[in-house]
């Protein structure tokens, strides 16, 4: 491939002081010193140890459970069962934070009152004096059951007569979108070309798994301290322990990686209802290999293209069918779903389209948020159309893409208008430019470049009616404090939040101290997921910073008798523009505000575009607030008879609207990079009648620091985004790209598609001797 | 969770001896634990006892002895990298150690306790086959050598007694003009276990025709084996590109390799043949390098 990239539109961005520097992370000392308490480190005194016995077959009924002897057991506190919790449900539709109703059949059960569903499901919860005592008393937990028939497949499950899971047809969503006429575009073009791609599961393999510790205080509120995306849970696990939403306090602790695995309630309502049963602070920690049982997995699909297309490129129609395994609970597989539907086709403009979707229930494990949230999936699927499209009328396949491009103006296939700039071919070009010239073939070792060009959302739907707040304060010596719901998963979410507060106030990142996370300290900020924190409290707290700015600013206008637009604020002192001897120290300032009582602290509420539901017959309307996009490039080497495949090259380049901490974003695409390429070439679950097969970090293998060179990391900034500064998402975007990426680089080298992620060498060799063009 | 059992940290070889004699049938010997202890958390293995091997100086040094290289059974992964003279007369060990794990654990790891293991997948096997090594077992009783190709009975099974540790592992020093190679397939470049791995050597005669050779394979049978078929039919013949693919293919042969989370047993029987081929290619054309 050879392309050079093309010039960037002229873009003038603000000059700022602190906003678009590597600076340093406000968490990075204590973490890089071990000094950061993560939610496993907590002991307070008197603890109980908790413990979940948990389903080991994948359907069935209970017949008999008896917990009888675990109860006897001395130095066990309690033992919990269905029948303890008559009313408990647990939630796993979206929170309610912004009071909209939970999709009717949505709610699952904390406890399995009579059927489990999936290997894994929790039955019983033990709390104990110590660990040992609460293992011995699982293993005192007798359980009979009568096996149901279970079904695993999705197709299979949609059949007559399948295993009932979700009934009446196991399907837990159905999303459709039909624009323009499809059999019109279809006779419109030269060739048809129709395939289908599957991509299978994905852990999310955190450094940390789900841990947290709880008790009730003083006031009677039951106080859980977690690792969670999500503090607002606190309402429906309030829900699930039958108390108040006052009385329940979620207080976040830094998060050791979520990716969408703590999206959903993990720990939260077993401690609770521990704490609640005993009086006594529990402990429960997931092991690694409880963990991988425990929470929700990425969404495997099986996806079909047909698409017509014109001698010259031209995109006539596009059909596509979606099917996700949503597993044994619904969790948030439909709104994944919805994202797979909105972005079928990809970053390209298409007037006829149909794309019919259907996510559902199985006995396997179930499916919830993994980074990109369905995005990535169709987009491994898209991109791997769009190459076999340029094969199939013999076009480059950068050339074809380039001819179909959606733009700045364009509609959707959902009839969304974009706003922001749609860098697409700004960055794909140099996403593919830097990997420079193939390396040539040697040996048994076949060379081949590929790369995928995506769009994603960042923000959450807007029907949602997402709302995040911030409060910011200056204190009496110049120094500021930042309290925002906002959970911190690792990728610098609130750091980002100090580095706008320093920039518009004008305070050193090291003299502004951050409280986060806390349901009831905290202002609420709404989830860490969706690539919305930046968007959302980046804005809120801008909001905030701005309008202590301006009566900073209103009062030193009197001092230095200048308007206040002439004034400005930075390390420390407030002066006039272009005269920086007439200053001021911030601390003067701030004690001169406070003296005529002018706010030194505000609460600011952003919202973002609130819309009303799309149309559920043509799936039209507005879904996201804003999109993303860019793209990667790798080029591998395929050892043909061994099937083993190399990565040589990988870059990736992002149009992030606005950098706000370089050093951030780039640690952002290498983690994306490396967990999609990860998810082409080497991460396999496993599962086999619902059992996770690779239950271990050394059967379930992720990529290490040796297997792939780092991505050559692009970063645009058009300055169009809709979060603080122009800023877009990049967080979950950042994933996207990568695998289809490499299926491209790999069907390039081989002259061969294997259709199946992950890309094995067992794989490999099965293809190559498909086509006889194995070597050796 | 860890089970409980008694932890015994002797002063010396023979007061480890003592111990294992004394609490026959119910002590392990512990080094490195990177083995034993998810053993046990696992549940597979549950001893009740656990004599540390870990400080006893009598198990480590690598040293040369008679025409022997000599490696204490404590020695560890990361110590055999850094060993000139494993580098110098021992390279598929060192290649192997290169590859072995991560550089936490083999810090950690020994290789008495990878060989006592008897993991078919045990990394060190293979090269230590090719140099026709043995072991030196001590007990109470007195001291035994078995060659490594003896010492492996089964799936984690060997001729070692309870009441016996390894305490070193020897090899003959390579005659000069031997040719070595190693290889390790695993799903990941590091921190994998072997899916299949494969170490040769080669002695060519003056006339440039095979005058010996081994070739040893692991995970592709309950042990890791040596290719005794495929080494007889080298063995007299010229190193020609068909003998060599000959031999590989009858190396491939007799391999019985089970299909399991990591590969099927027909993808183990593919490419043994191929890295076989290409180590005894490699292997044929070139003379080790012999740094002193
Ligand atoms: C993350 C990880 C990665 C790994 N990667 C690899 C790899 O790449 N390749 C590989 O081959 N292995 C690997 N292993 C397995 C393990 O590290 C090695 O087998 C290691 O060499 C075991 O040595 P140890 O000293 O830790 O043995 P231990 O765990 O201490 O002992 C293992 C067994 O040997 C016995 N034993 C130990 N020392 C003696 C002795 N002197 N005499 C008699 N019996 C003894 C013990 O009783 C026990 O049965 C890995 C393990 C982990 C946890």
């Amino acid at each position: 491939m050879k392309i050079t990239a093309k010039p960037l539109p002229s873009v003038e961005l603000p000059e700022l002081r602190q906003v678009g520097k590597p600076l340093r992370r406000v968490d990075a000392l204590s973490k890089t010193v071990g000094a950061t308490l993560y939610a496993g480190d907590y002991y307070p005194t008197n603890l109980l140890y908790g413990k979940v016995f948990r389903s080991t077959i994948p359907h069935g009924k209970i017949r008999r459970l008896d917990v009888s002897q675990a109860r006897a057991l001395e130095g066990v506190a309690c033992v919990l069962t269905a029948g303890d919790l008559p009313r408990a449900v647990l939630v796993t539709d979206m929170p309610g934070q912004t009071g909209q109703k939970r999709r009717s059949g949505s709610d699952a059960q904390v406890l399995a009152t009579d059927t489990v569903r999936f290997i894994g499901e929790p039955i019983a919860l033990v709390a104990a004096e110590t660990e040992a005592l609460a293992e011995q008393a699982l293993r005192l937990i007798e359980i009979e059951y009568d096996p149901l028939p279970a079904v695993f497949d999705p197709l299979e499950a949609m059949q007559p007569g399948a295993p009932q899971i979700y009934p009446p047809d196991n399907v837990v969503a159905r999303w459709r979108i039909r624009k323009g006429d499809v059999a019109a575009g279809m006779a419109a073009a030269d060739v048809i070309v129709e395939n289908t791609f599957s991509v299978p599961y994905q852990e999310h393999a955190y450094l940390e798994p789900e841990a947290g510790v709880s008790w009730v205080d003083e006031r009677g509120v039951i106080n859980i301290r977690v690792c969670t995306q999500v503090v607002e849970h606190f309402r429906s696990i309030s829900l699930a322990l039958g108390v108040p939403q006052n009385k329940l306090r979620i207080q976040g602790t830094m998060v050791g990686g979520g990716f969408g695995g703590k999206e959903d309630i993990t720990v939260e309502i077993f401690l609770g209802l521990l704490a609640k049963a005993t009086g006594r602070p529990v402990r429960l920690a997931f092991s690694r290999e409880e963990s991988i049982l425990a929470h929700s997995k990425r969404h495997p699909y099986v996806i079909t293209h047909r698409t017509g297309v014109t001698r010259d490129g031209h995109i006539t129609a596009a059909e596509v069918k979606v099917i996700s395994n949503s597993g044994a609970y619904v969790y948030l597989s439909p709104y994944v779903l919805l994202y797979s539907t909105g972005m079928a086709v990809g970053p390209y403009r298409v007037e006829n389209v149909s794309v019919s979707s259907a996510s559902v229930a199985t006995n396997n494990p179930f499916t919830s948020a993994f980074r990109g949230f369905g995005a990535p999936q169709v987009c491994v699927a898209y991109e791997q159309q769009m190459d076999e499209i340029a094969r199939a009328i013999g076009m480059d396949p950068y050339e074809l893409r380039r001819r179909n491009f959606i733009h700045k103006g364009d509609l959707t296939i959902h009839g969304q208008e974009l706003t922001s700039a749609a860098w697409l071919e700004e960055t794909t070009t140099r996403a593919v430019a830097a990997l420079g010239d193939p390396t040539p073939d040697w040996g048994s070792f076949k060379v081949g470049q590929g790369f995928a060009s995506y769009m994603q959302s960042y923000g959450r739907i807007t029907w949602l009616h997402d709302t995040s707040q911030a409060w910011v304060g200056l204190e009496m010596d110049g120094t500021a404090t930042i309290r925002a719901g906002v959970p911190d998963l690792g990728a610098g979410q609130i750091s980002a939040l100090a580095q706008i507060v320093s920039e518009v106030l004008g305070v050193a990142m090291k003299d502004i101290t951050i409280y986060h996370t806390d349901s009831a300290v905290t202002p609420l900020s709404g989830t860490s997921t969706a690539t919305r924190q930046l968007y959302m409290s980046g804005n809120a707290t801008l909001q905030a910073a701005t309008a202590i700015r301006k009566n900073l600013l209103e009062r030193a206008s009197r001092y230095f008798e200048e308007l206040p637009e002439a004034i400005d604020l930075a390390d420390a002192r407030a002066f006039v523009k272009g005269h920086p001897e007439q200053s001021l120290r911030l601390a003067e300032l701030v004690a001169m505000c406070a003296s005529e009582g002018l706010p030194l602290a505000n609460l600011a509420m952003f919202k973002a575009p609130f819309t009303g539901p799309i149309d559920p017959e043509t799936g039209q309307g507005q879904i996201w607030p804003d999109f993303t996009f860019g793209a990667q490039a790798v080029e591998v080497a395929v050892d043909t008879e061994t099937g083993e495949i190399l990565l040589l090259k990988s870059a990736a380049c992002h149009d992030v609207g606005r950098a706000i901490n370089p050093a951030a974003v780039e640690g952002q695409i290498q983690g994306g990079s490396s967990q999609g390429l990860g998810y082409a070439l080497m991460e396999d679950l496993a599962v086999e009648q619902g059992r996770i097969k690779a239950g271990s970090l050394s059967e379930y293998l992720i990529p290490t620091a040796c297997d792939f060179p780092e991505t050559q990391v692009i970063i645009l900034e058009s300055g169009t985004g809709v979060g603080p500064f122009g800023a877009k998402g990049i967080g979950e975007p950042s994933f996207t790209p990568a695998p289809g990426a490499v299926a491209n680089a790999v069907a390039n080298a081989l002259g061969v598609r294997i259709h199946e992620l992950p890309l094995t060498p067992d794989r490999v060799l099965a293809a190559l001797d498909k086509t006889g063009k194995r070597s050796g | 969770m860890l089970p409980e059992f008694d932890f015994l940290t002797p002063n010396s070889l023979a007061e480890a001896l003592a111990w294992l004699a004394q609490r026959a049938g119910d002590a392990a010997p512990v080094a490195g634990g990177t083995n034993i202890v998810p053993d046990l958390r696992s549940g597979r293995h549950a001893p009740k006892a656990l004599v540390d091997l870990s400080r006893l100086a009598e198990l480590k040094g690598i040293r040369r002895e008679d025409g022997y290289v000599v490696a204490g059974g404590g020695v560890t992964i990361a110590e055999l990298l850094g060993s000139p003279l494993v580098r110098s007369s021992a390279r598929p060990l060192f290649e192997a150690a290169r590859l072995f794990a991560n550089p936490l654990i083999r810090n950690r790891a020994t290789l008495a306790g990878n060989l006592a293991d008897a993991s078919p997948a045990a990394d060190s096997a293979p090269p230590l086959l090719a140099l026709d090594a043995e072991v030196e077992l001590v007990s109470q009783a007195g001291t035994r050598r078995v060659s490594l190709v003896e010492f492996f009975t089964g799936v984690r099974r060997t001729v070692r007694r309870t009441d016996e540790i390894l305490a070193a592992v020897r090899w003959p020093v390579p005659e000069p003009e031997a040719a070595f190679g190693y290889t390790k397939l695993g799903l990941r470049r590091a921190d994998a276990i072997s899916v299949v791995s494969a170490a040769v050597c080669l002695v060519p005669a003056p006339d440039g025709a095979c005058s010996r050779a081994r070739i040893a394979l692991g995970s592709v049978a309950p042990v890791p084996m040596r290719a005794r078929a495929a080494e007889a039919f080298l063995t007299g013949r010229p190193l020609s590109a068909e003998t060599i693919a000959e031999a590989a293919r009858m190396a491939a042969g007799e391999a019985s390799p089970i299909s399991d989370l990591r590969a099927t047993s027909g993808y183990r029987k593919r490419v043994a043949e191929v890295i076989v081929r290409r180590l005894l290619a490699e292997a044929a054309r070139t003379p080790q390098p012999q740094e002193s």
